[in-house]
């Protein structure tokens, strides 16, 4: 009887640790409420002027993975709010990754930036630059990316009725073929390029104050000058520790990667 | 920086009046030596005069040893007193007339004199001797020795500069001018640390009636200056200079603080002056040649008035105006750079000895309310230089520039006073704040180290105030202000996708190539089909019509008249549709013609074609049973195949 009994209770005991495990794990579940409660609860503590602490919320719900642009931007108004000036240039320029003709972000954008010491403007875009730019913003990166697919399905369609159905052979519908390509080709080009921009983290923020900048990727070279909390450089190139950055006014040097926050 | 001096302009004008300069402080214990000339030539006598003012209770006078001078005269006592503005001045003199033995300088040491109990010892004067010029000496002899006579009946001992202003015979102008009209700068240091405070006082020394304006004033590069108020109009005070008495007025006297290290200079100052010298004319000569040296001696003090001296002795006096420029020496000040070692962080400048209060007007308020930090910095040294200490405000404040009041003490020296700096400070969130300790650093140089002060840290309790700044944060009214957060719900998406790296991009770029690749591969397939099935049976239809044939022989012979001809004429409509690739249903005979005719058949094959086409049409629709006919439709059927497939072969 002893010993049969024995496994029975070990039975009982590692259901028991199960059950707990599944217990716990559900009450964590439970206080991991859901994401747009605690971005509720992040928005009435920064209604109530406790900046820090919504800084706080609204960050775990950036380090869990959501990517909105309002997250990004609340986060931006609470770090702003609280002081920390490069935190809070770094969520709106996220915002406007996300956004890029919100008016909003912008706005607090260019208001963080006037607390940012040194803060140099980037040089103004040239007009097809601004073209380009304008261009790109006219469809969502998955937008770009769909028409891509349609435009594609058009040409083969076209080719297709052209060369195949001798009813359909006309010069019309070969310059449509035409026409369709050129979309096609553009809708890649375009997907391609919004996807690019995106991707490739080669601008920071800068997140301390007085930081010297070298002359070279080592600690022993020569300060060339400092670069403040709040801005933004473009990452040229990088060794294991140290980022070759440039500033939006021609100064390049190296520093730690570790004072920049990549976008 | 502050230099405020360089609009301002300082005139004074200098009118010596003779024979009425009394001493302004005629109740101070003096004791003087006194000379009637600085500069002698050998065997030129001169006067020598020790003058104890306002002393009581003289119980000693001991003169100091001549050894390099003969005394020819002396020595003379002098006793008296005087009443000037209501004011009482005694006076005791001792004078000499000596007369130098040697060619050289010689320092007359000053007499001892005991006064109440005390030793008091007059000024020493430097005497140099020079050549003796012949021409020069007999009427140089007589004036000089005029003075101290003139002084001494003034009663003040204060008033060589009224016979200065006589220009005796043969004297030089420009001589006497450079002699007696000079500039001065005191500095009470050349050698200083950056921001320490200099005094540079600029004096104008003169023995003559003078009317004098300043014309060009210090710049004090690499200086910021402060002024020290002057009295307007300038007063004189009277100093020795080697034992002669000179009028000194001061044109301007600045606190400089050097603002950078190295060696700098201050600017000389230029004065022009109007030099009034009286000439004297040939009675005045006879009169003095008249006054014997010994008389002093005897001469009674009551005697010995201004007036009557100016009435007798000089009636005869000529003018003369004569400009005269001057200009003072450059002074070089070395400049020490703060030392590096030991400089504290919050160092920003500030040199001398002081003290730092901080506080907050309140430890409790609302988010809606102001809080104000009053840090001030009293003491002395560079007050007007300070910068504001640096205060880290905690993140949750807005900190605006601080407003900086100075107090700062009227001609004080060195510079003291206070300089406060307001920080208003606006809570912007709630709860327990705490604003670290301000920090203020200072180099002492009398210590020659910094000194750090440091004020508590203050905590401040926030409370939500009621005023939720719902205008602040309009967009379109505060464009300084933050636009309000996002609320709402939002579409909780982990990350962003990218259509253009998801397979499904990819496979739906294929999936259209893919069905056009079929579209193709079918159509050519079914293409390739249809023409190699028309090539097979082109290439089989005579063998096929032969193989018709053969079964429509077999009908011969058994004698099915019907299907005898119904199997040739198969044969024959077959063989022409492969061989023309015309599908069996749209054969027709005119098709036919037509084919045959493109291909350049014509003549007897298609009119016996149609001729075995007709026959077989005949036979099966009106049968009668002939075996000889049917035997030759049969032959001319394989003859009309056999001429088809050569003439069609090509």
């Amino acid at each position: 009887m002893r010993k049969g009994s024995m496994p029975g209770y070990k039975n009982i005991k590692t259901a028991l640790l199960l059950a707990i495990l599944l217990l716990t794990g559900s009450i964590l579940r439970a206080q991991q409420a859901l994401p747009q409660q605690r971005f509720d609860a992040a928005n009435s503590l920064y209604q109530q002027s406790k900046f820090t602490e919504a800084a706080a919320a609204y960050q775990q719900l950036i380090d869990e993975g959501y990517a909105i642009k309002a997250l990004y931007f609340n986060a931006g108004n609470a770090y702003y709010k609280a002081g920390k000036t490069g935190e809070a240039v770094f969520n709106y320029e996220k915002a406007l990754q996300l956004a890029p003709r919100d008016e909003a972000a912008k706005h607090n954008l260019a208001l963080a930036n006037q607390k940012v010491n040194g803060f140099v403007d980037e040089l103004p875009l040239v007009f097809f630059q601004q073209w380009w730019r304008q261009l790109q913003q006219l469809h969502k990166p998955n937008g770009w990316a769909v028409g891509c697919i349609l435009f594609f399905w058009l040409v083969i369609a076209g080719v297709m009725l052209n060369t195949f159905l001798p009813g359909w052979k006309n010069k019309f519908l070969r310059w449509g073929n035409y026409a369709l390509g050129a979309l096609f080709a553009l809708y890649l080009v375009m997907a391609i390029d919004t996807y690019a921009v995106a991707n490739n983290h080669q601008s920071g923020i800068i997140t301390h104050s007085n930081i010297k900048v070298k002359t070279a990727p080592d600690d022993n070279s020569k300060d060339a000058f400092e670069v403040q909390e709040g801005m933004k450089v473009h990452i040229a190139d990088a060794t294991k520790d140290y980022c070759k950055i440039s500033l939006a006014d021609g100064k390049t040097g190296w520093i730690s990667c570790a004072w920049i926050k990549r976008l | 920086m502050k230099d405020r001096f360089s609009i301002r302009k300082y005139i004074f004008s200098v009118l010596c009046c003779l024979g009425l300069v009394v001493c302004a402080s005629a109740q101070d214990l003096r004791f003087t030596t006194s000379v009637s000339s600085n500069a002698v030539t050998l065997d030129e006598p001169f006067q020598i005069q020790f003058m104890l003012e306002n002393g009581t209770n003289i119980t000693s006078f001991t003169p100091p040893s001549f050894k390099d001078f003969e005394v020819l005269q002396g020595p003379s006592q002098m006793q008296g007193q005087s009443i000037f503005n209501g004011r009482r001045s005694e006076y005791f003199a001792l004078n000499y007339v000596l007369q130098p033995k040697h060619v050289g300088s010689f320092t007359i040491p000053g007499a001892q004199a005991r006064v109440n109990g005390n030793v008091i010892k007059s000024n020493p004067v430097l005497i140099e001797v020079r050549k003796g010029n012949a021409q020069a000496q007999q009427p140089q002899q007589q004036p000089q020795q005029a003075i101290p006579q003139h002084r001494a009946q003034s009663g003040g001992g204060i008033s060589e500069e009224l016979s200065d202003g006589i220009l005796k015979k043969g004297e030089d102008i420009s001589e006497k001018l450079k002699k007696n009209i000079f500039l001065k700068v005191e500095v009470d240091k050349t050698n200083l640390y950056e921001g320490d405070q200099l005094t540079a006082t600029y004096k104008l020394y003169t023995r003559l009636p003078t009317n004098s304006s300043v014309t060009k004033v210090p710049a004090f590069k690499g200086f910021s200056a402060k002024d020290i108020e002057l009295p307007n109009p300038p007063q004189a005070t009277e100093e020795r200079v080697n034992g002669v008495p000179y009028k000194v007025f001061t044109i301007r006297k600045t606190l400089l603080f050097p603002l950078q290290s190295g060696t700098l200079e201050l600017d000389p100052v230029e004065v022009d002056n109007q030099v009034r010298l009286v000439k004297l004319v040939g009675n005045g000569k006879r009169n003095r040649n008249g006054r014997d040296p010994f008389e002093d001696f005897f001469n009674d003090p009551a005697f010995k008035d201004p007036f009557f001296d100016d009435f007798f002795n000089r009636p005869e006096v000529e003018y003369q105006d004569v400009p005269y420029k001057i200009q003072s020496n450059p002074i070089k000040i070395n400049v020490k750079p703060l030392p590096v070692e030991g400089r504290p962080l919050s160092y920003n400048g500030a040199v001398g000895n002081f003290k730092m209060t901080a506080v907050v007007d309140k430890t409790t308020l609302s988010t809606d309310d102001a809080l104000t930090l009053k840090v001030t910095i009293s003491g002395h040294g560079n007050v007007n230089l300070l910068n504001a200490p640096k205060v880290e405000v905690p993140s949750g404040f807005e900190k605006y520039d601080p407003k900086m009041t100075d107090d700062i003490e009227k001609n004080s020296n060195p510079l003291s006073g206070s300089r406060q700096f307001e920080y208003v400070l606006m809570p912007q969130e709630a709860g327990k704040h705490t604003i670290p300790a301000v920090e203020f650093s200072y180099f002492d140089p009398a210590a020659n180290a910094y000194k750090t002060l440091r004020s508590e840290a203050f905590v401040i309790d926030i409370t939500q105030g009621k005023r939720v700044k719902e205008d602040k944060h309009d967009f379109g009214v505060g464009k300084n202000d933050l636009v309000k957060i996002d609320g709402g719900i939002q579409q909780w998406t982990k990350s962003r996708s990218w259509f253009i790296i998801s397979p499904w991009f990819y496979a739906l770029l294929i999936l259209p190539l893919l069905i056009a690749g079929a579209v193709i591969f079918y159509k050519r397939r079914k293409d390739y089909n249809t023409t190699n099935a028309a090539l097979l049976k082109h290439r089989y239809a005579n063998k096929v019509a032969l193989k018709r044939l053969e079964l429509a022989a077999r009908y011969l012979k058994e004698g099915k008249d019907k299907a005898f001809y119904e199997e040739t004429s198969r044969a024959v409509w077959g063989y022409l549709s492969h061989k023309l690739k015309i599908p069996f249903a749209d054969l027709s005979k005119q098709l036919i013609q037509d084919k045959l005719a493109a291909r350049h058949i014509n003549g007897t094959n298609t009119s016996d074609l149609f001729e075995l086409i007709d026959n077989c049409e005949v036979a099966l629709y009106a049968p009668a049973h002939n075996n000889d006919k049917m035997q030759g439709t049969y032959s001319k059927a394989v003859t009309i195949i056999s001429n088809l497939e050569d003439a069609l072969k090509n």
